[in-house]
């Protein structure tokens, strides 16, 4: 019986385990396991082992550039998500309950849209007889038309577009936690309605903020489709370079270890997100943030 | 009263759409003063308190603080200390920097404000507790830091939402001594509100008894209790029995029974709804040889309060409640057959609710 007893937590949790191992640790360690494989235009996958693809990698200027642009972009994102979002969420969390649901949809828009569909919208916007450069031209802006697409901004703002309803979501959710007498405690004391929301209000959603910063990182970090069709060519990032490897240079274990490379630098990152800014912000508040990134 | 009015509430209303919270509050409270909003729940205790703190418009009336109209000052001008029902603490503040709040937001500089937040924490008892969190207190420490943060900036009128209902009994009494002794020393006038009677008589120099948004009387605690309004309060402020009788030349007749009606109901006539409180019946043993005669019953059921019994009494006039002192006798058994009397000045008129 307590044998049983003992065993249950693991009976039960078994099957996810099986899932969870079955369709991502399995082919994690394939992927990882393929990097260390060298490559040969004539011969294919190489049988010796070696980690000749990271030396390369480190080696190559090209990487390097695209790595640190990854981050750029992605922070960048993060950064402008958090400055739109919060007060977004904030803004929305004090519309009259009648405006909310359909401002809510309003917000959560973008994500309804392909990805493709959404980047499309962009590219008629940002080319250079697209509408922005037409109404700059229009308004004698110096300089007009600019350069706008291909480049890092570009591909910011695709980002950002469909990023900051996760922002939006993660802040709102927090903001229903919070006890809206919180407000009118700090406003009978004498805060006005800026100093309410720096001072009580921010403080006390911050773990939605960090949910909603962590993921926005995240997933600019890996994400493809938009600085592929928003950068172009030639503004590689590290998943369009993994993609390019595997899809049309076909060395896939050299695809394999910017994979790899990627994925252990957004880990990095997360934790040291999580340790140094992460629980400084949710120590006040009596959560102490869990180890490790989702 | 008096002395002039500090606050005066001039025929306060408040609608929600088609709901009416506050139909008609007009009452005014003395400097000093500790007043109390008593009344059942939902009867717009909490919205008369949010607009004095100016959280929410008045539909109808106006509110006058030292015969200056309240409408249009934003809250945060008010000068108000609000203590709320579920304290409303910053739970991401120490206790010390909950207080220190108020002090900041009126830019008192730091040397000063670490003083003041040192005293008024030693003011509720809880110096030694000044870098807790408030999830890290108990009920009346969380009570007590939100009143020393309301208090810290020298309000002028200290608003109370039932600030004592989250407490148990024994926490509550306590904290009713050391809330009244508090009011008394910074002798800030103090509004609280409450549904608990006890509460309200124990604190208040003065209870406004409210039902369904409307003020039905004001006066001190004991008057109160002892010349209700109507039928509600006589119900509302502790207990009270219901004696409808008929009233002819200075006596009353109910079920058979003649009593006196006291001197000031003398020249009644016609129907009239009496009330007489627990504690000023007598009751006793059938058997007593040569005594007066009473309103006969049977004791249906009795009940211990610690100095007291509490006794439901079955009689021609309907149930009666009557509370016997615990002298240390020999209660009495349920079934007994007991008679009632009482003095003819115990008795009130009611007006029907
Ligand atoms: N925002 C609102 N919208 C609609 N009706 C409301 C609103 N706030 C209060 N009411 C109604 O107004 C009435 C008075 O509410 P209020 O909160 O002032 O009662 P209360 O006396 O404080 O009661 P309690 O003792 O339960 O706290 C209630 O019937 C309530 O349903
Ligand atoms: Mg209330």
């Amino acid at each position: 019986m307590t044998r049983l007893d003992r065993l249950t937590p693991a009976l039960l949790t078994a099957p996810s385990a099986l899932v969870y191992a079955g369709a991502l640790l399995v082919p994690l360690a394939g992927v990882l396991a393929l990097s260390l494989h060298g490559f040969d235009f004539e011969k294919g996958v190489l049988p010796g082992w070696g980690l000749a693809n990271y030396q390369d990698l480190f080696t190559d200027p090209l990487f390097g550039e695209a790595l640190a642009r990854t981050f750029r972009i992605a922070g960048l994102t993060t950064l402008i998500c958090l400055l739109v979002g919060v007060p977004e969420a904030w803004i929305i969390h004090r519309m009259d309950p009648r405006w909310r649901g359909p401002m809510l949809l309003v917000v959560v828009g973008p994500l309804l849209v392909s990805v493709v569909v959404r980047n499309f919208g962009w590219m008629v916007l940002l080319g250079t007889n697209g509408l922005v450069n037409q109404a700059l031209t229009a308004l004698h802006v110096p300089g007009a038309p600019f350069r706008l697409m291909f480049t890092e901004g570009a591909v910011v703002v695709g980002l950002v577009h469909v990023m900051v309803p996760l922002v939006v979501l993660s802040v709102w959710a927090s903001l229903g936690r919070l006890d809206p007498v919180l407000e009118r405690a700090a406003t009978s004391l004498g805060a006005g309605r800026f100093t309410v929301f720096t001072r009580v209000v921010l403080p006390n959603v911050m773990p939605g903020v960090m949910a909603g910063a962590l993921m926005v990182f995240c997933l600019s970090a890996s994400a493809f489709a938009t600085p592929a069709m928003l950068g172009g060519k030639r503004l590689k990032v590290v998943s369009s370079m993994t993609y390019n490897e595997f899809l049309n240079t076909l060395n896939w274990p050299l695809g394999a270890a910017l994979a790899t490379v990627l994925m252990a630098a957004i880990l990095l990152a997360t934790l040291l997100w999580t340790r140094l800014v992460e629980k400084r912000a949710l120590r006040r508040l009596g959560e102490v943030a869990q180890g490790g990134p989702a | 009263m008096t002395a002039p009015a500090f606050l005066t509430l001039d025929s306060l209303g408040k609608d929600y759409g088609t709901v009416t919270a506050v139909r008609d509050v007009s009452l005014s409270v003395a400097p000093g003063e500790f007043l109390g909003l008593l009344g059942p729940s939902g009867c717009g205790k909490t919205t008369t308190l949010q607009m004095i703190a100016g959280f929410e418009a008045p539909s109808r009336g106006r509110i006058l603080m030292e015969g200056r109209d309240l409408t249009g000052t934003p809250p945060a001008q008010r000068g108000i200390g609000l203590v709320f029902q579920s304290y409303a603490l910053f739970p991401h503040m120490t206790a010390a920097e909950n207080v220190a709040f108020g002090l900041e937001m009126r830019r008192v500089p730091r040397p000063e404000r670490g003083r003041r937040v040192a005293e008024a924490l030693a003011q509720v008892r809880l110096g030694h507790l000044a870098e807790r969190f408030p999830r890290n207190m108990s009920g009346g420490q969380q009570q007590r830091v939100a009143l020393a943060r309301a208090l810290v900036v020298e309000p002028r009128l200290l608003l109370l939402d039932e600030p004592l209902s989250n407490l148990d009994a024994k926490l509550r009494e306590e904290m009713q001594v050391e809330l009244r002794e508090l009011q008394r020393r910074i002798g800030v006038t103090t509004v609280l509100v409450t549904h608990d009677q006890a509460e309200a008589m124990a604190l208040c120099d003065r209870v406004a008894i409210m039902q369904g948004g409307r003020v039905v009387q004001i006066d001190a605690p004991w008057q109160a209790y002892d010349i209700p309004a109507d039928a509600f309060v006589a119900d509302f402020l502790g207990r009270s029995n219901r004696l409808p009788a008929r009233a002819a030349s200075g006596h009353a007749e109910a079920a058979g029974h003649r009593f006196c009606l006291p001197p000031e109901l003398a020249d009644r006539q016609g129907d009239i709804l009496l009330t007489i409180r627990p504690e000023r019946l007598r009751i006793r043993c059938e058997r007593a040889p040569e005594s007066p005669p009473g309103l006969e019953g049977r004791v249906q059921a009795r009940l211990f309060l610690g100095g007291f019994w509490l006794y439901t009494v079955e009689t021609a006039l309907g149930a009666f409640a009557v509370m016997a002192q615990n002298t240390g006798a020999t209660p009495l058994d349920e079934g007994a057959a007991v008679t009632l009397d009482w003095d003819a000045h115990s008795l009130r008129r009611l007006e029907p609710a």
